[in-house]
């Protein structure tokens, strides 16, 4: 084995998208016959660089070299052939179709020309699972095998592509721990047998320690690090990962935490799937104080959130509001018990892009008799110069109160959905990802914002993919890790390193996982 | 009591499943051709105009060459029209297939009728018609008698399922065909158009609703064509394709239950309004769609 | 697919929509021997050439604009009631038998009962579609279609039978109502009546309701995104309920002023697909009342000029060929303008329009954050 030819050269790549640099003049060479991790936080780069590999983007500058040839023409399907396969973090499989049939999918195998040869298409795929060792259920229908075997499945397809450079994106993310071991298995296995080249995407430290020769860690479009696995361990990682902190200035707090005003119960939901997200988790939240929930993405938190603001439903526990039980009410029923909620996905439920500013700014307030005459006729001069007033209050900028929600740039449209949510005055507040998307100068102002409202007594739930942010805001900090409470922490108390290790699931506290 | 053994020797007489297999064979035709464009992932709810049109255009081939095999002929090319047209407007330029679908059945109407007035001002009747198969030796085998004496085309019907379910399931373009409507993604990364699978899913489906148009007005009514006579078989039709889940053959077998009530709707005239048993195959329908709805929850809750 | 905006834009794309369809309908003429010119004449006169026909136009307005307002209400909320057929049918045959059986009773008390019925009846047929989308998400444009069939049958059998009319020259309808209930004649000999009047004031009533209230402005959210909506604290639900039981009882009101200001008993021609006439207009309304109220009134004149066509010897249908092209030409212009736009000779064309951005592959697998958040 020729442990130090480059299969894969990245030379001074560079992804500009509208307003982000995705991607950073990256240098990266990968090795035949190594399995490699690529790390970094949400928004660092790692998916477009694979994106580019996959021939899925162009760059927009410098040089792709596959098995020493320079990739001229960025289309999959050449790369296909150069030997480059990649299994999606979202599976490629049409679900109806057998695992044969998924596998073989466009390069049938033929009977008399025209018919598809099922009984050749699964000796091809026997054959397949005896050269790699990977044991699949040919002739069941995909819909009806696990996750696990789905991604198995995957592989194989890649494999039978003629792939020889495996990508892999966010594998673990769906699985369950045994499932992760044997996958992992199954890459040791065709990585030694098959001299194979592996690039795994994760955010998963204990992962990397487990599985990778190398790894490289990404942060905000740049390669801040290649090092060997031996020499490195998770909490040097996690500091890579996270970085130095962004220097803002300090955020003035005052007073003191109050009563309890929302209390989480034993809580346990299932997400989209009917998978638990959830797992009995409790918390206490005071007036006045900042809890902020530090985790990676799909380990429940967003699961936790939308079941406390009514969005989905809970499988039992119990959610009380300043002392009054809303466990399964419908969202506005939540609201009128005093909580407001800055969502997450701001188009796709924060807001309507279809509606204007004005109308986007008033929800929630219409029914009010300040915008209504005669019980129901919308008052328009009224919403239009109480629209015009919060505008000039939160600091919006864009086309004016008639324009589209839809058509303003995020920051912006951020800033419509806090001034609209900060505007109802409530005891509770649940904010998630609070400035995802949003340029520096709009993330500002809204921490100050977030903060004055928690002078003013509110009690705020925070979450949010960016760590600084949790550690800039927060008087207290949890760490979820699927489903979990791992961790909980005042301010201060912890450094971000360490936090990493509890969000990562390899530390939690009463008891380490290592 | 008697009445009831009336009832029930009518209903099961030869007489009965001669008509289900009669007016069961257009709605056949067109569930087949629904089935493709289902397996596409188009909501093609424009078979009723499709189906017209084929009705029409199929009399006035065979008025204009006075020959019913050139009638099927300018029914097919036109079928084959509808399908580009169809596929033109949702396909490539993304339209709302429920609208375009809506506006394709009003579209008919207004075209056939209006041409009709045109080239057959009293009545459009008695045009060649497609022959009957006649085998005398089948009239001798008493189980057999009710499969004479039928158009060409209900035994056509018979090759088409066949031949439709080889396709679907059974070629690469079958599994490319599903591929695209139910992971199109899937397929595309796969390197195969999913675009161009649903414009021949749209062309054969025009297809085979002209056939079924062309079976009506050509071979049930002998040559004659009526304003609207698709007479909501389209919309039938739409309901096989999801009763059967698109399968070719479930699809054939849930147009011969339509036409069973149909049938004995006909047949039973004297004892219970047609009216009612007419009503049953849509009520019928609606339950399905529910039952598939709930069976499909239940299924994630069993997740839980 | 058709935005829900009117502005000059849509004006703009209206009007070569129609001129497109008279051209294709001048074709047809063309094809067919006859005169464009003189046919569209026709047309224009048949419509306004007398009292009874322009008395016609305006009760044939009245049917397309409920009709179509029904339809507005229902997508205003999310919900496409195809249904109208029947819902207007079902309404149609109650309040005519209601007006059958009451025979004797004052005006007063029958006229508002068999309004009642048909509202009832409307509203209940409505609710099955309407509910079964909300709590089980079964796909409504398939149940209201079904139902329309069921429907027709139901309402033949009961014409046909149980309700059948005395007279034995019918053969499927209702008994005729006494004359004392029928709506007064406005003009003439036309189907006007007086149920315009209350027509008139429905339209108004949905028209300032959806355009101009605060329900009105909760019902569009919910239309637009009932996530949101319900991430801020609507009912949808109930919302989508309340205006799929609403859309019924109009239609179902469409079909008792039909039997009591036209037909004067349920009969087959109380309707035939004069929903799905309505729902067309509202399609290229786009789902605006005004526009919609507007369009009903111009396709009530194709409609009935159509009729003065059979003077000239030209079918009517030409009008339904007219109607539906219109609605091809604007349901694909959209598509058709993205598609010129990516094309590059067509753009050199079409100069001044911009590329459309070069947007991710909805399969590159990027991370949902810089995307936006990945909706659910």
């Amino acid at each position: 084995m020729k442990q130090n030819e480059a299969v894969v050269r990245f030379e001074h790549i560079s992804m500009q998208f509208p307003g982000v640099l995705a991607n950073d003049d990256i240098c990266l060479e990968i090795r035949k016959g190594e399995v490699f991790a690529l790390i970094g936080e949400n928004g660092a780069g790692k998916s477009t660089l694979m994106n580019i590999l996959y021939g899925l983007q162009k760059p927009s500058a410098g040089a792709l070299w596959i098995k020493g040839k320079r990739v001229e023409e960025f289309d999959p399907r050449i790369v296909i052939d150069q030997g480059v396969g990649m299994v999606h973090q979202h599976f490629m499989l049409v679900p109806s179709f057998t695992v044969a049939q998924n596998i073989v999918l466009s390069r049938e195998p033929r009977k008399h020309k025209i018919f598809f040869d099922n009984a050749a298409a699964e000796e091809a795929v026997r054959k397949l699972e005896r050269d790699y060792g990977l044991t699949v259920p040919e002739s069941t229908p995909v819909e009806e095998i696990s996750v696990g075997l789905q991604q198995r499945v995957e592989i194989l397809k890649a494999l039978c592509k003629g792939a020889e450079i495996l990508i892999l994106d966010e594998p673990t993310a769906v699985l369950t721990p045994q499932e992760t071991e044997e996958l992992f298995t199954v890459i040791r296995g065709i990585v030694r047998e098959k001299d194979m080249t592996v690039i795994i995407i994760t955010h998963k430290l204990d992962e990397v320690m487990a599985i990778s020769d190398r790894v490289g860690v990404m942060r905000k479009g740049r390669l801040v690090g290649v090092h060997e696995t031996r020499d490195v361990d998770t909490r040097m990682l996690a500091s890579l990962m996270v970085g130095r902190p962004v220097l803002f200035e300090e955020l003035e707090r005052s007073g003191t935490p109050g009563a309890p005003a929302l209390r989480v119960e034993k809580l346990c939901v299932s997400d989209q799937r009917g998978l638990p997200a959830v797992r009995g988790l409790s918390l206490e939240l005071r007036a006045g104080e900042i809890l902020g929930i530090a985790a990676i993405e799909g380990n429940g938190q967003s699961e936790l959130i939308e079941a406390i603001t009514g969005l989905i439903p809970i499988r039992s526990g119990r959610v009380e509001v300043l002392g009054k039980d809303v466990t399964g009410r419908e969202p506005g029923e939540i609201r009128e018990a005093g909580l407001a909620h800055v969502p997450e996905d701001r188009l796709a439920t924060g807001l309507s892009g279809a509606a204007t500013v004005a109308e986007n700014l008033l929800v929630g307030k219409q029914r009010e008799p300040r915008f209504n005459r005669f019980r129901i006729h919308q008052d328009r001069r009224a919403v239009r110069s109480y629209a015009e007033e919060v505008y000039e209050r939160y600091d919006i900028r864009g086309a004016g109160v008639d324009a589209l929600a839809g058509e303003m740039s995020g920051g912006n449209m951020q800033k419509v959905v806090i001034a609209r949510e900060f505007s109802f005055d409530t005891p509770v507040l649940i904010i998630s990802q609070p400035t995802r998307g949003v340029d520096v100068g709009a993330i500002e102002f809204i921490h100050s914002r977030v903060m004055e409202k928690r002078n003013q007594g509110a009690a705020i739930l925070l979450s949010s993919a960016d760590l600084d942010e949790v550690f800039r805001l927060s008087d207290r900090i949890i760490t979820l890790f699927e489903g979990e409470i791992t961790g909980s922490f005042r301010a201060g108390e912890i450094g971000k390193e360490e936090l990493g290790l509890y969000m990562t699931g390899s530390r939690r506290q009463g008891g380490t996982a290592e | 009591m008697n009445g009831s053994k009336d009832i029930f020797s009518t209903i099961f007489s030869a007489g009965t499943f001669q008509m289900m297999l009669r007016s069961a064979t257009p709605v056949a035709l067109a569930a087949i051709g629904g089935s493709m464009t289902e397996h596409a992932g188009i909501m093609n709810i424009g078979m009723e105009g499709m189906i017209l049109m084929g009705a029409f255009f199929g009399v006035l081939g065979s008025f204009l060459a006075q020959s019913a095999f050139a009638g099927l002929a300018l029914a097919l090319l036109v079928g084959i029209l509808a399908g580009l047209f169809f596929a033109l407007l949702v396909v490539r330029y993304k339209s709302d297939e429920f609208i375009i679908g809506c506006a394709l059945n009003t579209f008919a109407i207004g075209l056939t009728t209006y041409l009709a007035r045109n080239y057959f001002p009293g009545d459009a009747s008695g045009n060649p018609n497609l022959p009957e198969l006649n085998l005398a030796f089948l009239d001798r085998i008493p189980g057999l008698r009710v499969i004479n004496h039928q158009s060409v085309l209900v035994y056509l019907t018979w090759i088409i399922v066949i031949l439709a379910w080889l396709f679907v399931y059974k070629t690469p373009y079958g599994f490319w065909l599903r591929a695209s409507g139910e992971k199109p993604d899937t397929l595309r990364t796969a390197g195969i158009s999913p675009k161009k699978m649903k414009w021949i899913a749209s062309v054969l489906c025009g297809i085979l609703c002209a056939l079924a148009g062309a079976h009506l007005s050509l071979g049930q009514l002998q040559g004659t064509f009526t304003d609207n006579m698709s007479n909501s078989r389209g919309f039938i039709a739409f309901a096989c394709v999801i009763f059967a889940a698109a399968h070719p053959g479930k699809a054939y077998l849930a147009a011969l239950m339509f036409g069973f009530f149909e049938a004995i709707g006909l047949r039973l005239q004297g004892f219970v309004s047609s009216d009612l048993t007419g009503m049953i195959p849509y009520l019928i329908t609606i339950v399905m769609m529910v039952y598939v709805v709930v069976r499909k929850q239940r299924r994630k809750m069993k997740n839980e | 697919m058709i935005r829900n905006k009117i502005n000059t834009k849509y004006l703009i794309s209206l009007g070569v929509s129609v001129l497109l369809a008279f051209l294709v309908g001048a074709l047809i003429l063309l094809c067919t021997g006859r005169n464009p010119l003189r046919a569209y004449g026709a047309m224009l006169s048949g419509a306004f050439s007398n009292r009874r026909h322009i008395g016609d136009v305006l009760e044939y307005a009245m049917v397309l604009a409920v009709c179509g307002l029904a339809c507005d209400l229902g997508s205003r909320v999310g919900i496409f009631n195809v249904g109208g057929e029947g819902q207007l049918l079902l309404g149609a045959i109650a309040a005519a038998q209601v007006g059958a059986a009451l025979d004797g009773v004052t005006a007063w008390a029958v006229i508002p009962l068999a309004a009642l019925a048909a509202i009832l009846t409307g509203a209940l047929y409505a609710l099955i579609p309407g509910v079964l989308k909300v709590k089980l998400k079964v796909n409504e444009v398939i149940t209201t279609i079904m139902l329309n069939t069921v429907a027709a049958y139901l309402c033949q059998f009961l014409a046909k039978g149980p309700w059948r009319s005395s007279d034995p020259r019918m053969v499927a309808a209702t008994e005729e109502l006494s004359p004392r209930y029928w709506f007064g004649g406005l003009m003439g000999a036309s189907n006007l009546s007086t149920a315009i009047f209350a027509a008139a004031i429905i339209a108004f009533l949905v028209w300032y309701v959806m355009q101009k209230t605060t329900p009105g402005f909760e019902m569009k959210l919910t239309g637009q995104n009932p996530r949101f909506a319900r991430f801020s604290g609507l009912r949808i639900d109930r919302k989508i309920i309340l205006c799929m039981a609403i859309s019924g009882a109009m239609c179902g009101l469409v079909g008792m002023f039909r039997v009591f200001g036209a037909e004067h008993q349920y009969k087959s021609s109380i309707s035939s697909d004069y929903y799905f006439e309505g729902l067309m207009v509202a399609m290229i309304a786009r789902y605006q009342p005004l526009t919609t109220i507007l369009l009903a009134l111009f396709f009530a004149v194709l409609k009935v000029g159509a009729e003065g066509l059979q003077q000239v010897g030209v079918p009517n249908q030409i009008y339904l060929i007219i109607q539906t092209v219109i609605i091809f030409f604007m349901a694909a212009q959209s598509g058709f303008l993205e598609a010129a736009a990516a094309n590059p000779r067509l753009r050199r064309l079409l100069s001044g329009r911009k590329k459309p951005p070069a947007g991710a592959d909805p399969h590159t697998g990027a991370e949902p954050d810089e995307k936006g958040g990945a909706a659910q």
